[in-house]
Order: structure tokens, then sequence, then C-alpha cells
């Protein structure tokens, strides 16, 4: 049985499909990369499957068991975190007190205390290199930084699957580099996830399998250099005339 | 979130003890002027768990202050209950009637919130006004008692248990909850927070206090009518008083009460007028120079205009 089984999960607004009739599995303790378009309804599915969207329709199964329907942070608590396209910090607080927060309210209830849970945050923002920020409000960051902290509140949570969206924007080549080496520590550590993102080196480098969106439905999925070789993959990014000059 | 020290709470339990013995040696007038004070901070102190927290501000609070002050009311002049067991009731009832309230209005945000919530407090105006039991517009009238002795010990007290709890929201895992709402309700809820059980906890808590504290008022005050507890003018009151020492702190709403009861005492005692006009000038000034509060500006001893263009900048004024 599949960690995560997703089976024609569709969500319409009004008329538009923004996501329609898309199965996926997700193994335990692989790398799945999500692709598409901009537009293609990745955010969107990542949305209805942590809770903050209703269903269309489809089911999402999660170690056997249903999450649809359940709010967002009952799917948190099971252990289905995620970070936020466009980051969403508690600006008023500390970038350790973000943390704290993860850590408090994660994964089969979070820690007990708030000492447990800063001595947890702790050793998250050592493990994504953000200890030097700890103490400073999380508004003075940079956007870069951000996304970190975000991914590290989610850590803190001791996620079984963890949801990245697009953690990579704004970083240049070396930090994009690092953003892969510690994202197969993660995956390291036990910890499954879906990776969205548009840097395609990074996608390549990460991904043990790719699927794709494009105008809401699944378009293809496999290893990563069939995939993206894969003609219609090609011109869904880049256009029909493209992909016929190239050859593909 | 306030750093734990040991500081404050020294100095808290001085402040207390002097308050204890003070009232042999007051001034009725000062006794009086003390009570009122107390009664003040309390609301601030219980808008702050909703207001200052949770990030949703209330413009209804007085509902519920309105709310224990009627079920003492009532209990007390209609039923003749001992006020030992009127008062818990009053804490009681406003914590439930916040509770079911909350379900609903709390799903709203912003100014919806705080429209919706002013409605609250001008129906239940109007529909005290319309009982039987609670004497309708004529209102009821308490028996009466000399000594000011207990209610000076029981605002004192409600004092002390809302700024305890504010305190415990500042340093436990309910409040950090809290706070995560206010930030961003969307985050905090991936993160795995019951945002609307969180948010009707805190407008219960907050709800008790204000009931609390109507429940005392009433008793002490002798004489209740729905003009008198369901102005609107309270629920500002506890507003500025909270956002002028410092929204979302512990000691913030009892300066902002002290500050302003005293000078609007002093004013109202010799410029009547000037009285009125004080509270709506504090607020401009508070919100140009130091948008955080007065706690927040002590601390950080910050009052140049540097510090008024940044606010405007970082704002938006």
């Amino acid at each position: 049985m599949a960690l995560v089984e997703a089976r024609g999960v569709t969500k319409r607004f009004g008329g538009l499909a923004a996501v329609s009739e898309v199965s996926f599995d997700l193994q335990d303790g692989e790398i799945l990369g999500l692709i598409g378009p901009n537009g293609s309804g990745k955010t969107t599915l990542v949305n209805v499957v942590t809770g903050a969207l209703p269903y269309t329709a489809g089911e999402v199964r999660f170690r056997g068991d249903s999450i649809r329907g359940r709010p967002p942070y009952e799917i948190g608590r099971m252990g289905v975190s995620r970070t936020f396209q466009i980051v969403k910090p508690f600006r008023n607080l500390t970038v350790i007190q973000n943390v704290m927060v993860g850590a408090l309210f994660g994964a089969r209830g979070g820690a007990a205390t708030l000492s447990e849970a800063r001595r947890r945050a702790e050793e998250v923002l050592d493990f994504v290199s953000l200890s030097h920020r700890a103490e400073m409000a999380a508004d003075g960051l940079n956007v870069p930084e951000r996304k970190r902290m975000e991914l590290a509140r989610a850590l803190a949570m001791r996620p079984t699957v963890l949801l990245l969206d697009e953690v990579m924007a704004g970083l240049n080549p070396a930090e994009i580099d690092a953003a892969v080496a510690l994202i197969k520590r993660i995956r390291d550590r036990g910890t499954t996830l879906i990776v969205i993102e548009h840097v395609m080196k990074a996608i390549r480098d990460l991904s043990d399998r790719i699927m794709v969106l494009f105008h809401g439905e699944k378009l293809t999925e496999g290893p990563p250099a069939e995939v993206l070789s894969n003609p219609d993959v090609v011109s869904a990014y880049l256009g029909r005339r493209y992909a016929e000059r190239a050859g593909a | 979130m306030a750093t734990r020290s040991s500081a404050p709470v020294v100095i808290g339990a001085l402040v207390v003890l002097v308050l204890a013995v003070a009232p042999m040696g007051l001034s009725p007038f000062l006794t009086q002027f003390l009570i009122n004070l107390f009664m003040l901070a309390a609301l601030a102190e219980s808008w702050n768990i909703i207001g200052g927290f949770t990030g949703y501000a209330s413009f209804g609070n007085v509902a519920f202050f309105g709310i224990g002050a009627y079920t003492t009311g009532v209990l007390l002049s209609v039923l003749e209950w001992p006020f030992a067991l009127a008062l818990p009731l009053s804490g009681l009832v406003a914590m439930a009637f916040a509770a079911l309230v909350g379900m609903p209005i709390l799903r709203l945000k912003g100014h919806y919130f705080a429209i919706a919530t002013l409605g609250v407090a001008e129906t239940m105006r109007e529909i005290v006004y319309n009982l039987k039991i609670t004497g309708g517009g004529t209102g009821l009238t308490m028996p009466i008692t000399k000594n000011p002795l207990p209610f000076f010990y029981l605002m004192l007290g409600i004092l002390l248990a809302a700024t305890v709890v504010n305190w415990w929201l500042s340093a436990s895992r309910f409040g950090y909850g809290l706070v995560a709402i206010r930030e961003d309700e969307d985050a905090a809820m991936a993160m795995g927070i019951n945002a609307a059980l969180y948010k009707t906890a805190a407008f219960a808590l907050s709800g008790a206090f204000a009931g609390l504290v109507g429940g005392v008022f009433a008793y002490w005050i002798t004489f209740i009518d729905p003009e008198g507890v369901f102005k609107v003018i309270t629920t500002i009151q506890m507003i500025i008083m909270a956002v002028f020492g410092g929204m979302g702190t512990v000691v913030g709403p009892l300066l902002g009460a002290l500050v302003l009861a005293s000078v609007s005492e002093l004013l109202s005692t010799h410029l009547v007028s000037l009285a009125e006009l004080f509270n709506g000038i504090i607020v401009i000034l508070v919100v140009l120079f130091m948008p955080k509060g007065l706690a927040d500006a002590i601390r950080k001893r910050e009052f140049s205009l540097r510090q008024l263009a940044r606010n405007l900048r970082e704002y938006r004024v």
C-alpha cells in the first residue's frame, strides 16, 4: 500500500477545473517532483490534499485512511505538513518562535512544553542553517530566508509527508544546490516529499519520479529523464512550435 | 511575546501588597477612583485576550460586561440570591454567551468581525430593554451596601486573575496558538492549530472576565439600566487602553488603564470638555508615534521623530 493514494482528485472553481481527475501514489521514502506551467493546478492540488480547500470530487488516502473533508489542522497533526508558495510568516514573532509553533502543534499533538519546543526548534534551525537568525523578528528576513524558515516550521512538526511549494524560487545557483542537498537530507531522515519546483535542474537532481500537470490534468508521470524529454511535456512548457523545432 | 523574568513578578507582588493594605488609610474619593481603575484595567486585560493575543478586534465586549451586570442584577434584586452565588454565575453566563455567539461570528475577519460584535452588543441592549425580568428601561436597583471595601478587593482580585491569565497566555502552548492565529490563520491551521476551537475559547475567556467585572459593577453602583451598562464607549475604552499600553502584552493594558484613567479623572474634575477630546487625541498620537503601545516604547526608549517617520513608512498610516 502506498503512503498516499490520490484517486480522481478534482477541484472546480465555478466553471474552471483547476484540478481535474488527478490520481497518483506516493511511496514511503520517495521524492515526487510535481511540475507544470503556471496555472496548471499544482498549488491547488496541494491545497486540496492538505484540507485548505474542499474537494469537488475524488479522494486522498493517507496510510489507508481517507483524509477528504478533514480540517487542515487534523491533517497537519496526522503527519502531513506543507509550505506555502507565497510565504506566510508569523511576522511579529522571532524566527525561533515561528518554528516553536510547529514543534508545539505538529504531528501527534506536538511538544508538551515550551522548553521542549524550543529545543526542537533550535535543532531544526541548525539543520536548515538558520540558527544565526533565531532571535530576529521574522519580518526582518529576506525572501530566501523566509522560505527556509517556512521549511523549518514544517520540519518542526515532524511530518511523515512534506509538501514543498516552490521553496527554491528566488535562490541563486549555489543556493539551489544547497537546497537540493538539504531536501535529500530531509528524505534520508525518513520524510517522504512532494516537491513543486520550476527550477528544472533541481527537480531532475531531486526527484525519484516526476508528475506533470497541465491545465489541471495529469499529463504524464515517470522517471525524471523520461518525463523531461517527453515531447508533450516540452510543448506544454515551451509551446508546440518549439518542441517541433527541437525535433522532439 | 513577553520574556520571562522575575523582576515584574516581584514588582507586581509588592504593588499588590501595598494595594491590599491601602484602602484602610484612603479617602473615600481615592477608594472609588481605585475601584474604577481596577475595573477598567480588568476590562482592558479581558479585551486583550481576544483583541490583543488572538487579533480579533471585538467592538462588542461591553455585551459580556452588561450580561454579567444583569445576571447579578436579576439574581440579587429580583430572585434575592446571595451575591456570593450571583457573581460566579455572572462570569459563567457571560462566558457561555461569548462561546455561543463566538462560534458563528469568529468565522468573520477584520472589519466584518468588528461590525458583527458591535451588532451583538447593540442587540443585547435592546433585548434587555424589552424584557420584563430585567426591569426594561427603568432598570434594576440592588440592595445598598455602605462599605466599599468588598468591591475594592473584588475588583482587585478579578484584575489580578485577568492579568495572570494574560501572563499565562504569553508563555504557554495555548497562547502561542492564539498568537499564531493572529499572525496568519491559514498558516496556523496548516501547522496543526484548531483555529475555530482556540478562537472560541479565547472569546469565552475574555467574556468570562468582562462578565465578572459587570457583576461586581452592578452591586457596587447599586443601579443598572440598559443605557448604562451596554454603552459602546465602554468597549471603546477597553480598546483604547489596551492599544495605548500595548496590545498582546501583559502589562500594556494595565499601563494603559492607569495612565488614561488618571488623566481623564484629572481632566474631568477641571476641564470636562477636554476629557472627551482627550481619548481621541490619544488614539491619534499612539497610532503615529508608538503603534505597538506604551509598554513597547518604554522598553525600547524610542520617542523620536525618526521613529515617527519609520512608523509612517512601516504601517502606511
